[in-house]
């Protein structure tokens, strides 16, 4: 194998990574752990949020030591799978993308019809106007960021306090926008005017690396609480307690690639008046690199840490994953021009072998939590380079029946509710949560239930 | 030649939007606003009487508008709109109103049978208006998807039974093709 065609297809790997990514990425933000999406997708020390805060991984586990997720979803998915036939009649690419955008893992309740309808488009001498009709909901209101980052797959062991642990890592952030001209013509079908510059423009990113981690995660202050000799758990025991975690990481880079671009059109007296009516502009620069290929692997450092604080039953814990998460590449760098006048791109090298540093953005996770007899109460903040989402919840157990209920701002700043109920048999619990979502390329509001099992 | 062409390649990326299948890119082309007011309305004779198959070529345009799209779509149908008014002043005529639509690198649109022919009867001191609709042409739908075509409009006069000279003004008042296409990526 060459190390061209290696590296192309480290390349397409690390882009195929990506691409599932997506779904799992905070952006994507699918909780499939019912008796946490109960709660609003809070992120505890109890309920799977040790990959948030690397220090949750010292405090003793509580009641619930495991959750297995039903994908009830591909049942109904296996009843009405969409055709992935761009030839056959039915196709729909909007079906195709809110299914990459949200997996059918969860079974979906009601939400909005996918986007079709014909497009008409009126062309005279002077008037252009584009009516998208029903595929008017698809165009964003504004500037649309996707992406996030995403540790898949992680393998480790625990030696006491110290841990090792390997697994990949993806980022991907995308950031398209049109201008505002260009959006009144899509999404209101206002006639296209002259004189007007109508332009888009996008940045992409996204990197894969395997990531190498060894870090210790330890018990560094205890005073016992009032019920110690009831339970040794500092959530409930009433214990004061000081975990912190702290885990360096290598980062051997796989492939890197970012992309900026920027074109548009812009109308002349006439809009298509005469050979000068329409100016088209359009400029890209991308820098790539790639195992086997333009640059080789990079290789880079990082560290997650964490600190969680336990007193009167009160949790609170902040984490910071990939603070000063770093990758450094050898990249080849091209710009590619559009000519007007001869209507073709103009592509230059810029650079080879440049030395190029890329981050992996930190996600800050602060969470609180209270427990008071069969009640837990509990919010958390998760902010990365995209968003800053917020999650709030409360359980209450009544005998071996649990009732949830919360809410969360995701990654679009939108406002959903949850809610569900669990019952425990003995080792195991079967947990529901319904909620709403916005994972759909129209960020309409839509409904699931999830379900799983808990293991206690 | 007019710059179209270059603006509908990026209009035919919208045929992505409608999520393809059974939705359909519907394109209206209002071709009469791209000729010039001189070629919309036009005065014709004084023709003799006794004259047959004289001819006054009232529009020879050529357009492009569909470059691009060829590749990407597959069009349905492909239909024309045609409204002309003829104000006639003095004399008396039969004859025929002919569209044509030839391939662009055509010398004149002429030189192919015409798409419409439609009868016209002049009376003096008389307004006619001839309409119709060419509807589900597969000439028009290939004509309109080359990278080029060229369209004309032909009177044909036949004054033979007229008693004085063919005179009056013709003013072309609709000419809009309706283009249906799916996507075949």
């Amino acid at each position: 194998m060459s190390p061209t065609t290696f590296g192309f297809r480290a390349a397409s790997a690390a882009l195929f990574i990506s691409v599932l990514s997506l779904a799992g990425t905070p952006a994507g933000a699918q909780v499939l752990d019912a008796r946490r999406l109960g709660m609003g997708g809070v992120t505890l020390s109890d309920n799977g949020g040790g990959t948030s805060n690397v220090a949750f991984r010292a405090v003793p586990r509580g009641e619930a030591t495991g959750s297995i997720p039903l994908p009830i979803g591909l049942i109904q998915f296996a009843t009405d799978v969409p055709t992935f036939d761009p030839n056959d009649s039915t196709f729909n690419v909007y079906e195709i993308m809110n299914l990459a955008m949200s997996p059918p893992l969860t079974l979906r309740l009601g939400g909005p019809d996918e986007a079709s309808g014909d497009v008409s488009i009126y062309v005279a001498q002077d008037s252009l106007r584009i009516d998208l009709q029903d595929v008017r909901r698809v165009v964003p209101k504004e500037s649309m960021r996707t992406g996030g980052v995403s540790h898949l797959f992680a393998v480790g062991k625990s030696f006491g306090p110290a841990f090792v642990q390997f697994g990949p890592l993806v980022h991907v952030r995308n950031t398209f926008d049109l201008s505002p001209e260009l959006r009144a013509a899509l999404r209101d079908a206002v006639p296209f005017t002259d004189n007007t510059r109508y332009g888009l423009s996008d940045e992409a990113r996204a990197q894969a690396a395997l990531s190498f981690q060894a870090g210790v995660a330890l018990r560094a202050a205890y005073v016992p609480g009032p019920r110690e000799e009831e339970t040794t758990d500092p959530r409930r025991s009433g214990a004061t307690a000081l975990y912190l975690g702290g885990a360096p990481k290598l980062l051997w880079g796989l492939a890197y690639g970012d992309a900026r671009g920027v074109g548009g059109l812009t109308t002349g007296d006439t809009l298509f008046g005469n050979n000068t009516s329409v100016a088209f502009d359009a400029v890209s620069r991308t820098r790539h690199a790639a195992i086997g290929s333009d640059g080789g692997s990079g290789l880079g450092y990082g560290s997650d840490v964490g600190a969680v604080l336990y007193w009167n039953n009160f949790e609170l814990g902040l984490g910071l994953n990939d603070l000063g998460s770093r990758i450094r590449w050898s990249t080849v760098v091209r710009q590619y021009v559009y000519d007007d006048s001869t209507n073709d791109f103009v592509t230059t090298t810029l650079a080879r072998d440049e030395k190029y540093t890329s981050r992996i953005p930190v996600t800050t996770t602060l969470s609180a939590a209270k427990r008071f007899g069969a009640t837990t109460v509990a919010a958390d903040v998760v902010d990365d380079d995209l968003s800053t989402k917020i999650h709030a919840g409360a359980e209450h157990w009544v005998g071996r029946v649990a009732v949830r209920a919360g809410g969360y701002r995701d990654a679009n700043r939108i406002w959903q509710a949850t809610g569900g109920a669990g019952i425990r048999f003995g080792g195991v619990g079967l947990d529901l949560a319904v909620a709403t979502n916005s994972r759909n390329i129209e960020e309409a509001r839509s409904t699931e239930l999830s379900a799983s099992l808990t293991l206690y | 030649m007019r710059r179209v062409a270059l603006l509908l390649p990026l209009l035919a990326a919208l045929l992505a939007l409608p999520g393809c299948g059974d939705r359909n890119l519907i394109l209206t082309v209002d071709l009469l606003s791209f000729l010039a007011p001189a070629d919309r309305t036009v005065p014709y004779g004084p023709i003799p009487p006794g004259v047959t198959g004289a001819d006054v070529d009232v529009a020879s345009q050529e357009v492009n508008l569909l470059e691009g799209l060829g590749d990407a779509v597959d069009v349905e149908s492909a239909s024309l709109r045609i409204g002309v008014r003829f104000e006639n002043q003095t004399g008396s005529a039969t004859g025929s109103l002919r569209i044509y639509i030839a391939p662009g690198d055509s010398a004149d649109p002429f030189g192919v049978p015409p798409l419409a022919n439609l009868p016209v009867t002049l009376a003096p001191n008389d307004t006619t208006r001839v309409e119709t609709e060419i509807d589900s042409s597969p000439e028009l739908a290939a004509a309109l998807t080359q990278s080029r075509a060229k369209i004309g409009v032909r009177i044909s006069f036949d004054t033979t039974g007229s008693v004085a000279p063919l005179q009056g003004v013709e003013t072309s008042e609709e000419l809009v093709a309706i283009v249906v296409t799916k996507r075949s990526m």
